[in-house]
């Protein structure tokens, strides 16, 4: 763990330099129980056959959608089975769960980092040409 | 979602630390400025009523006219250009770059990506 941030009270007005913080805040996040879940699921299912085997064949299936070679609807109803294997297999599934806890994880964290800022700040910290405002 | 005691301070300590940056400092100035102004709040009330009004008409399957829309972007432009509320979003699109640039650290080294995985669902 990193031991220097209780020498820095939250409530201080020195002046912090943000990329030391966001190196430090990184450190902590990835000694959680929760990212290192997310990493081996990652890993597990960039390296299992079944899913590498119905990646490919979706990918197939897309380049035909995009050459708009699908006059009988054969790739669309092919790429919706696969998805749907995809998303039944328990490398999968075990993926989708390690996703969802490290992505609540990481919302709490955004909220505190956003409730300091006074602005969201993963909303807005997303590249975007969007120059709606908000 | 419980956070550490530590993930909580350094988070705050990062929210604190982004909070002197010039940019956004002007931002929050302005943001508040155009909270405090009746005529903005008024004129922005009124665009988002609007926008409401029309997705409110959609969903019960009615067809919106051209006129309809056409209001909208009439008002949405007023928005865009008045002074107070056009500064406040420009304010905020140059303080984005560097919000981006500190996720991207975040990003690089967890190895995964930050926003993507933080953004509100």
């Amino acid at each position: 763990m990193v031991s220097h941030l209780n020498a820095v009270p939250s409530s201080t007005l020195v002046k912090l330099d943000p990329s030391q913080v966001a190196h430090t805040l990184s450190e902590l996040l990835s000694q959680t129980p929760e990212y290192r879940a997310y990493l081996d699921a990652l890993n597990a299912l960039n390296n299992d056959p079944v899913i590498q085997r119905l990646s490919a064949e979706m990918r197939s299936h897309q380049i035909a959608l995009q050459w708009g070679r699908d006059t009988d609807s054969r790739h669309v109803s092919e790429q919706t089975r696969l998805e749907l294997e995809m998303d039944d297999h328990p490398v999968m599934k075990a993926y989708r769960q390690a996703e969802e806890a490290v992505s609540v994880m990481f919302r709490a964290v955004d909220e505190l980092i956003s409730s300091e800022i006074g602005v969201a700040f993963a909303v807005n910290a997303q590249h975007s040409n969007c120059s709606c405002g908000g | 979602m419980e956070l550490t005691a530590e993930i909580q301070t350094a988070a705050r300590q990062l929210g604190q630390s982004l909070r002197q940056d010039d940019y956004i400092r002007t931002y929050l100035d302005v943001l508040e400025e155009s909270r405090t102004n009746p005529e903005a709040r008024a004129l922005e009330k009124k665009m988002y009523d609007e926008y409401k009004a029309l997705i409110d008409r959609q969903q019960t399957s009615e067809t919106l006219t051209p006129e309809d829309t056409r209001s909208f972007y009439e008002l949405h432009q007023q928005v865009q250009n008045h002074p107070l509320l056009s500064k406040r979003n420009d304010m905020l699109q140059m303080a984005r770059p560097y919000l981006a640039a500190i996720a991207e650290e975040i990003s690089l080294v967890l190895g995964v990506d930050y926003v993507a995985l933080a953004k509100p669902r």
